[in-house]
């Protein structure tokens, strides 16, 4: 699928053609541009917190992404953290449950791949339209997580818990390091394993992909049971980072991972995109807020935060809309390569 | 013209009249006081954000788009409304102004989907932060209230005994509704929804009937947003909040595809209103306030659910 | 026949899961009883939940109370408008409101005052007109003072100096904005304490540690960080105490005791401000009660009200006494 041409335009076009590389030049460029302005912010601390910022976003992304270039959307992963956060909270409590933490562990994880395969389940047996089935989830998960916690947080997390998000083995800490390795796998396994292959293929034309003797009912669950398990991970990774576990965790989460997502260049059509392209965007998104703080525009900034943000994400999808059809009309098909 | 899916009464609306006579009966059963036409009309004026959205919503998505920034469109237009007002401006100017500002953000998303060809989920997700943050920004994040009493009347007043809110919905319904069922303009949007090149074969002007609905959506949404302010006597930039999950559950559930083409505004007429009475009613009866949201999302997965069940498309 | 059957399917699946919850759950409908509703800004958090156990007390107390404690769980304005209506057309005896946003919600007070039921406002207060009595724990006022006081105080010294910041819950929070307004107003009393940003945080607890960090990278001579929402304070409380700067970066604000508890231990926070908000919704319910059978009367100066024996009653306020500041050396005597 890469462009084989030979002439001169040829490797700007294709690098064009690919959201990861855009996404990737802006986010150096705001690195750049922030650093020039105030070179604080290229301290070791704060590249190591703008990291750990956006772990969640990068490990849930990259399940996302999946679920995303086979033509679905999941958009409860929001209140699945919530639950999760409160699951894992009440089962590690010494005033709840108080079990140990390999078992709060496990458990966590079970219920969010089995919270993730009832997703894909609804989406594939039961026909629902994937924004429609996880829509509801997103509200009855939120009501649960709201009704099992009742009113009451939890503040007495274990330390074996609480060292899962605030530990750090070489001195990264270990929802970085559980995000790079997330990262790492799924870039593998979107690029060259037969797995990825046929998530694009159900994606980009499921009747081709069913003729070609793919079950599209078995990668679409795996997608979203990808994303119940990562969401899971996230929830046992981040969320002790905090001492607290209260029932407003996760809220607008949804968002912010599908806007890495499609920002990140897959597809919400379907068929196509890239791990990558997802990582480098949750990054930048992260940056975005705390560059703001560091360019020290003043009161200025708290006012007009979430316009800029709005207006960067603006930009990226419109950028990268404009680049694409411009690399389009240049040369040659449409970039259909996987990160 | 293709008329696939434009019935006005399908089995999709059997089940939700059933279902919303379930409900009307158990609540009359539990809770007489619930049912009193009274109690209806006045609670009735709680859902008039969610319904009035929910008709250009419906086209939009039978359209095949979906537009997540009505929310934001509303913060917009209040925030407008309230800082003309208190500039000393005539409630007709600021009103007037609070549309037009709705209309240019709702045009700008229907530019970017019509002409540009961003695709709707993207773009809207887009403005829905921009939006957002703009009326944040303008205002500051305060409140604005103090209108005067004329305009609240209108969100509060009653016209024979019911109140202007819910009686302003009955035409907005009908109106909608025999565009979408009788109207060619109706037609055009059912086509490109069931499939959108073959509709631009048979001269089906797309790009315009695409930014008429988002424009029309955005109007739609300043509407609610002057609505709330003479309702509650507040501007602000919070306002509508999360409202575009809502309108969509309603509107999905309502029978609507999510894929377009399928779809009625008397099915989303009866969601809206099961919605409604459901959170109203639970809300009445226990009061709790995180069973509404489980009920809620439960009846919408459980409602397409059946409906796959009734309509099994031939393979 | 597919068809027939899902229709009755739904009816009944619906119909069980209504029929499910109703035992026992709807309130009783004796005569005598007096049904106060109790409106918190927004359910699920601590504070409000510790405020219920208060009234609870109270309604089991007092016998003929029939309490029912609901809000919006996401602290929406018009959601808890939308409920005083509710509750007003329901005709019940007394609701009382803590407004989370003054304007929308009292709109609703105002039309069920018209309806002849009893308003009360607890916790923050709204216009006059919307409400016979307010339950008074703290003032806008007092508790902008009180947190720039105990700042002040955790910086020591007899013109205490450094930069401090502000982490809010929204830019839109109509409570925090008033309480902002008056710490901005206390901050002059102290010309060296210069507040550097005021900075919002969406009801987030990993944004409010987020912003906590920022703000001490980009302001390394920040002395202090006002946590004024219920996340916004452990969230700064534990950025700074990962930031390793426990005791040079001081974090206050509003929470219950248990919540703050193992800060106040560490180290990180000297002082959290808050009262008895057990007793603050015993008190609403006592002064609901009184006000449905008529024992309380507009003009009254004092309210009989249980355990808290005798409690005064400045023009319309009904007072709970002082704003309580839990340092290391007293939260253990406290469990709420």
């Amino acid at each position: 699928m890469k462009d084989a041409s030979g002439h001169a335009g040829g490797v700007l076009t294709t690098l064009l053609r690919q959201r990861r590389f855009v996404v990737g030049l802006v986010l150096v460029c705001l690195i750049g541009g922030v650093c020039a302005a105030n070179p604080s912010f290229a301290s070791v601390q704060n590249l190591r917190d703008l990291l750990v910022q956006s772990a969640p976003v990068v490990i849930v992304g990259c399940g996302m992404t999946f679920v995303v270039i086979t033509g679905e959307i999941d958009i409860s992963a929001g209140s699945l953290l919530g639950v999760l956060a409160a699951l894992m909270g009440l089962l590690a409590s010494p005033q709840h449950a108080g079990l140990s933490a390999p078992a709060v562990v496990a458990i966590t994880l079970l219920a969010g791949m089995s919270v993730g395969l009832v997703n894909g389940l609804l989406v594939t047996v039961g026909r629902v339209p994937s924004i429609v089935a996880t829509l509801g989830m997103l509200t009855i998960l939120r009501g649960i997580t709201e009704l099992v916690l009742g009113g009451v947080w939890i503040t007495d997390l274990p330390p074996s818990i609480r060292i899962l998000g605030t530990g750090a083995i070489a001195g990264i800490p270990v929802c970085v390091w559980a995000a790079a390795l997330v990262a790492g796998v799924l870039i593998v396994v979107a690029r060259v394993t037969p797995l990825g292959v046929r998530t694009r293929a159900v994606g980009g034309n499921a009747d081709a992909a069913a003729i070609a003797r793919i079950s599209v009912v078995r990668v679409k669950l795996f997608a979203f049971t990808l994303v119940g398990l990562l969401t899971a991970v996230a929830a046992l990774v981040c969320v002790p980072q905090q001492s607290v576990i209260e029932s407003g965790i996760g809220v607008g989460f949804e968002l912010v991972v599908v806007t890495a997502v499609v920002v990140g260049g897959t597809s919400i059509r379907g068929g196509m995109g890239g791990v990558l392209g997802t990582v480098l965007a949750a990054l930048l998104l992260g940056s975005i807020r705390t560059a703001l703080v560091f360019l020290n525009i003043g009161e200025m900034a708290t006012f007009w935060e979430r316009a800029i943000q709005g207006a960067f994400i603006l930009a990226a999808v419109l950028a990268d809309h404009f680049a694409r059809a411009a690399a389009d009309r240049r040369g040659g098909q449409l970039a259909g390569a996987a990160a | 013209m293709i008329r696939t899916g434009r019935a006005i009464f399908g089995f999709h609306e059997g089940v939700l009249l059933a279902l919303l006579a379930v409900v009307l009966c158990i609540a009359a059963w539990l809770e007489p006081a619930f049912v009193a036409p009274r109690t209806q009309l006045e609670i009735g004026t709680h859902a008039f954000e969610l319904a009035l959205l929910a008709l250009p919503m419906t086209m939009i998505i039978i359209s095949g788009g979906i537009d997540l920034s009505v929310g934001a469109t509303m913060a917009l237009a209040s925030v407008v409304l309230g800082l003309l007002h208190q500039a000393g401006a005539s409630m007709w100017v600021a009103s007037a102004a609070a549309l037009a500002v709705g209309a240019l953000a709702g045009a700008l998303n229907g530019f970017f989907v019509a002409r540009m060809r961003v695709h709707p989920l993207l773009i809207t997700l887009a403005t829905l932060a921009a939006y957002r943050g703009l009326a944040e920004g303008i205002s500051r994040g305060r409140p604005m209230s103090g209108f005067p009493n004329g305009f609240l009347e209108l969100g509060t007043g009653t016209l024979l005994s019911v109140p202007i809110p819910v009686l302003a919905l009955v035409p907005a319904v009908i109106i909608m509704g025999v565009i979408a069922a009788r109207s060619v303009w109706g037609a055009w949007v059912y086509a490109i929804g069931g499939n959108e090149r073959a509709a631009e074969y048979c001269a089906v002007p797309v790009a315009r009937v695409k930014f008429l609905l988002f424009t029309l959506t955005g109007i739609t949404a300043s509407v609610c947003a002057i609505a709330f302010a003479a309702r509650r006597n507040t501007a602000k930039a919070d306002v509508g909040s999360g409202i575009e999950l809502e309108v969509i559950t309603a509107v999905v559930l309502g029978g609507t595809s999510i894929f377009g083409g399928r779809g009625t505004i008397i099915g989303t007429a009866l969601g809206v209103v099961l919605v409604h009475e459901l959170r109203e009613f639970v809300g009445w009866r226990w009061g709790h306030d995180e069973i509404i949201l489980i009920v809620i999302g439960a009846t919408l997965i459980g409602s397409v659910l059946l409906a796959n069940l009734g309509f099994r498309p031939k393979k | 026949m597919i068809r027939c059957v899902s229709v009755v399917l739904a009816a009944a699946i619906l119909a069980a899961g209504m029929l499910g919850v109703a035992p026992g759950a709807g309130p009783d409908r004796s005569d005598k009883k007096i049904t106060v509703c109790l409106l918190p800004k927004k359910k699920g958090v601590p504070y409000f939940t510790t405020c219920a156990k208060g009234a609870e007390e109270a309604a089991k107390e007092l016998g003929n109370v029939e309490l029912i404690y609901d809000g919006p769980t996401d602290g929406s304005p018009e959601k808890a408008a939308s409920m005083v209506d509710r509750w007003a057309l329901r005709g019940v005896d007394v609701i009382a409101v803590s407004p989370n946003d003054p304007e929308v919600v009292g709109q609703a007070m105002k039309k069920a005052r018209e309806k002849g039921v009893h308003v009360i406002a607890w916790d923050a207060d709204a216009a006059k007109e919307t409400r016979e009595f307010l339950v008074n724990q703290a003032t806008a006022q007092d508790i902008g003072y009180a947190l720039v006081d105990a700042m002040a105080k955790d910086i020591g010294g007899d013109a205490p100096e450094g930069e401090v910041a502000i982490i809010t819950a929204t830019l839109t929070a109509a409570n925090q904005n008033e309480w902002i307004k008056f710490m901005k107003e206390r901050l002059a009393k102290y010309p060296k304490l210069s507040l550097v940003a005021t900075s919002p945080s969406n009801e987030d607890q990993r944004l409010a540690f987020q912003v906590a960090q920022d703000l001490m990278k980009a302001h390394p001579k920040l002395k202090g960080i006002f946590g004024i929402s219920s996340v916004a304070f452990p969230g700064a409380a534990e950025a700074v105490k990962q930031a390793g700067k426990s005791g040079t970066v001081l974090v206050t604000g509003l929470a219950t005791p248990n919540d703050m508890k193992a800060y106040v231990k560490g180290g990180t926070v000297k002082s959290v401000i808050l009262w008895n908000t057990i007793d603050l919704g015993y008190l609403t319910i006592h002064a609901a009660e009184a006000l449905a059978t008529g024992k309380l009367k507009s003009g009254a100066t004092t309210l009989k009200a249980g355990r808290l024996g005798t409690v005064t009653i400045e023009g319309d306020q009904i007072m709970l006494g002082k704003i309580l500041v839990f340092t290391k050396d007293n939260i253990d005597q406290f469990d709420f």
